[in-house]
């Protein structure tokens, strides 16, 4: 396989609902600015992937048939990936693979969607026809009839993991986490809640969407694209000739899926008290990236509850099972701590367009190796029922 | 199907329509203002109506409506058994065929259950409702494989944390009218249970005794509890005669007619909601539509002072409904709708400027998702 490297980024800002933009609109703003941002001309490009999560979204099934001829990849192959929260991370695994493969020297990866047209005209709010949409995600037979949905589902792990490390994911210290991405939102021109500032005491007494998650301890929906160019080395070297400019290499790169259903045995079914996925992937990543968890520097992780951000932490390796409030009480992802996680406010800050949110963690992972000389970064994107969905990549700066 | 022998409050909604008519949008475009200009967006839905075969399942959930019986199935090779049975053949033994074999009604939980406070728009009105995951009890005394998602319940009151956790052995119950559906079938915690009941199988809803809130131990009135009580209906009056002031909370309180009795440890009182106004009676009702019992009236107290005075950022009551979920305030049964009706008048009383404040940024931001 052929090394890949990333060479352009581009980001739209992110808001809860543009009703001055269409995805359409949002999918070109985000490819203009990554194809300016590495110095090429779009029909430089030879292939594409979009990710898109979600066809009620975007209210059109087949929604990335429209980009054909404004994303200019006509007559190009075009390929959209949708793995639920992981979509963005999916699409990326998947443009790399075409670039590593050997087919393409030059592919674009884009991610976009829409969320807050959804609407529910009963209740004269989005939220929860948001809600609904998501909640078409869970098995037709079995579980959605329960109301399965999204914040229950990852409530379900969580709760089972504190059933497994009680005292663990402590209220207080799930509230620092939050109190932190927000100041490190403050930091991310295109972050959604840019100028907002919430406090741990907020966290404590905001409301709880299911017990025990509070709603400030949540994910918010997005609107909004990312797009990335992977380049071949060999393309990678012209383009940093033209632009003088290191690129970002993606070195390793691990996926796993857990079962569906619940179970005794980990080989079989999924273990509600683990994110099985995330440890698998990240240690698929970073073993062919040749690096150690210690090794990593800057983190950007598919935050979709607070709570889950500090199982996948431990998940990684960063933490001991049960030993999560660490996380805060050593000071260890804290300013002067050893570890950066989410200096772009994560999903719960910066937000969460689900087709390119991990695309966004990118943009920021490698902003941040540049900007402060960190020499490997570690995306992950979780996603799907029961948080089954995970995905790690290793960037790497070469000096 | 099996006939209904006693009607009672159902967690189910039977014949109504699959969509709420209210769901169904007029066609109209209308304008949108955003930062730079106008915006145009249309009214629209994206519905496909469904037959929706239950295809090799039709089986599982005919058990269920017709016997309230519960199978799954097992791996004749590895010996593995799964619920509900998702799958005919083992993929870990290369697809070898499974055999169907009931399971016993009763289990333990896989995990301490959720509860599910803010709801998808197709289960509004259920919550709050718990879900977690059983593994139930095999003929040869061991337990399943899997564990299935099921709905769970108390007789207690509303469900709350505390009723159950890890390892809680359970008891399934079916509901008396069944279609052949998850739905058709729910926890309870054995410990609820009386052994005539646990013996029952399969045990019927009706069969079982709801709303024992009563037999919620509050103790002998002291006079303290009993003076905080009456200065809570005093503030509780308080908040009834600003209500007509704000047209906002009026709405909150709209097409909306409850009369609840409120008890607690320093007595009884009740108030009725209709006609988007709240009348406070320092007198216990006969058969209210809804019983809320709270040990510590000094904390609906709390809850009176920081809706009704000037408090600013100076709030220190959590929201009713919080004090629902955490089982502080136990409600007779699963019907939240009064107490988040309740909870939205303050809000509305200080941005009709009945209750006088410097605005309140609210930093929450749009819930949740995860996906």
């Amino acid at each position: 396989m052929r090394d890949v490297a990333i060479v352009g980024a581009g980001m739209t800002p992110c808001r809860s609902r543009w009703v001055e933009k269409t995805f359409w609109e949002l999918a070109q703003m985000a490819v203009s600015e990554a194809v300016h941002d590495a110095g090429i001309h779009i029909q430089e490009v030879e292939a594409g992937v979009a990710g898109i999560y979600n066809d009620i979204f975007e209210f059109q099934a087949i929604p990335e048939s429209g980009f054909q001829g404004i994303i200019g990849l006509q007559n190009k192959p075009l390929m959209r990936v949708t793995n639920g929260g992981a979509t963005g991370a999916y699409a990326m695994l998947a443009a790399r693979n075409m670039v590593a493969s050997g087919q393409h020297d030059l592919v674009l990866v884009l991610g976009v969607e829409k969320a807050l047209d959804c609407y529910d005209f009963e209740a004269e709010s989005n939220t929860p026809a948001v809600v609904q949409t998501i909640g078409y995600s869970w098995d037709p037979w079995f579980e959605r009839p329960l109301g399965a949905h999204a914040s229950e589902s990852y409530a379900e792990v969580i709760q089972a993991y504190m059933d497994e490390h009680p005292g663990d994911l402590a209220p207080m210290a799930r509230a620092k986490i939050v109190e932190l991405l927000c100041q490190q939102a403050q930091n991310n021109p295109y972050a959604q809640r840019l100028g907002e500032k919430v406090t741990a005491d907020q966290v404590l007494h905001s409301r709880y969407v299911v017990y025990p998650v509070r709603v400030l301890e949540t994910c918010v929906y997005t609107e909004g694209a990312c797009a990335l160019i992977f380049a071949s080395s060999e393309m990678a070297q012209k383009i940093k000739e033209r632009k003088g400019r290191e690129p970002i290499w993606l070195t390793g790169v691990g996926a796993a899926n857990e079962p569906y259903f619940v179970g005794n045995d980990i080989t079989r079914y999924k273990v509600l008290h683990r994110i099985y996925s995330d440890h698998v992937a990240t240690k698929k990543a970073l073993k062919m990236a040749g690096i150690t968890i210690e090794d990593v520097g800057v983190i950007e992780l598919h935050d979709a509850f607070i709570p889950q951000l500090m199982i996948t932490l431990a998940e990684m390796g960063v933490v001991p099972f049960g030993k999560a409030n660490d996380l805060v009480e050593e000071g260890i992802i804290f300013p002067g701590g050893r570890l950066l996680v989410n200096p772009s406010g994560g999903l719960v800050f910066g937000g969460h367009f689900v087709g390119g949110s991990n695309m966004m963690s990118t943009w920021s992972a490698m902003r941040e190796m540049r900007g402060r000389g960190i020499e490997h970064g570690l995306i992950h994107g979780t996603g799907a029922s029961l948080s089954m969905y995970g995905v790690a990549i290793v960037l790497e700066r070469r000096a | 199907m099996a006939q209904t022998k006693k009607t009672v409050a159902s967690a189910k909604s039977k014949g109504k329509p699959v969509i709420s008519p209210a769901m169904l949008p007029m066609a109209a475009i209308t304008e949108v203002q955003a930062a730079d200009g106008v915006y145009l967006q249309r009214n629209d839905v994206m519905f496909t109506a469904m037959k929706h075969t239950q295809g090799e399942f039709s089986d599982f959930f005919r058990a269920l409506r017709d016997e309230g019986k519960v199978f799954g199935h097992r791996c004749v090779e590895c010996q593995h058994l799964i619920i509900p049975p998702f799958m005919r053949r083992c993929p870990a033994c290369n697809f070898v065929e499974m055999k169907k074999e009931y399971v016993k009604d009763t289990g333990i939980m896989a995990a301490t259950p959720v509860i599910t406070v803010f709801a998808p728009s197709r289960y509004k009105g259920q919550e709050p409702f718990g879900t977690g995951r059983v593994f139930l009890e095999t003929a040869d005394g061991k337990l399943s494989d899997t564990a299935m998602l099921v709905r769970v319940r108390t007789t207690r009151g509303t469900i709350r944390p505390g009723i159950y956790k890890r390892g809680t052995p359970v008891k399934l119950a079916f509901c008396d009218s069944r279609q052949g559906e998850m739905l058709d079938l729910f926890a309870v915690p054995q410990s609820e249970l009386t052994k005539k009941q646990l013996r029952k199988s399969p045990l019927l809803e009706s069969e079982i005794e709801w709303g024992r809130i009563s037999e919620m131990e509050l103790g002998k009135p002291s006079a303290q509890l009993r003076k905080t009580l009456q200065e809570v209906v005093v503030h509780f009056q308080k908040l009834a005669e600003m209500i007509p002031h704000s047209p906002r909370a009026t709405a909150n309180l709209a097409n909306w007619r409850r009369t609840v009795a409120v008890r607690t440890g320093g007595g009884t009182f009740s108030f009725a909601v209709g006609q988007g106004k709240l009348r406070v009676q320092n007198v216990v009702v006969k058969n209210p539509d809804l019983v809320v019992a709270i040990q510590d009236p000094s904390i609906l107290l709390t809850w009176l002072h920081d809706s009704t005075e000037p408090v600013g950022e100076g709030v220190k009551s959590p929201a009713l409904t919080d004090l629902v979920i955490e089982g502080t305030l136990v409600l007779n049964k699963p019907e939240l709708e009064t107490i988040t009706r309740l909870d939205r008048v303050p809000r509305s009383l200080r941005r009709d400027n009945v209750v006088k404040l410097p605005s309140v940024k609210v930093s929450e931001g749009t819930p949740v998702l995860a996906v």
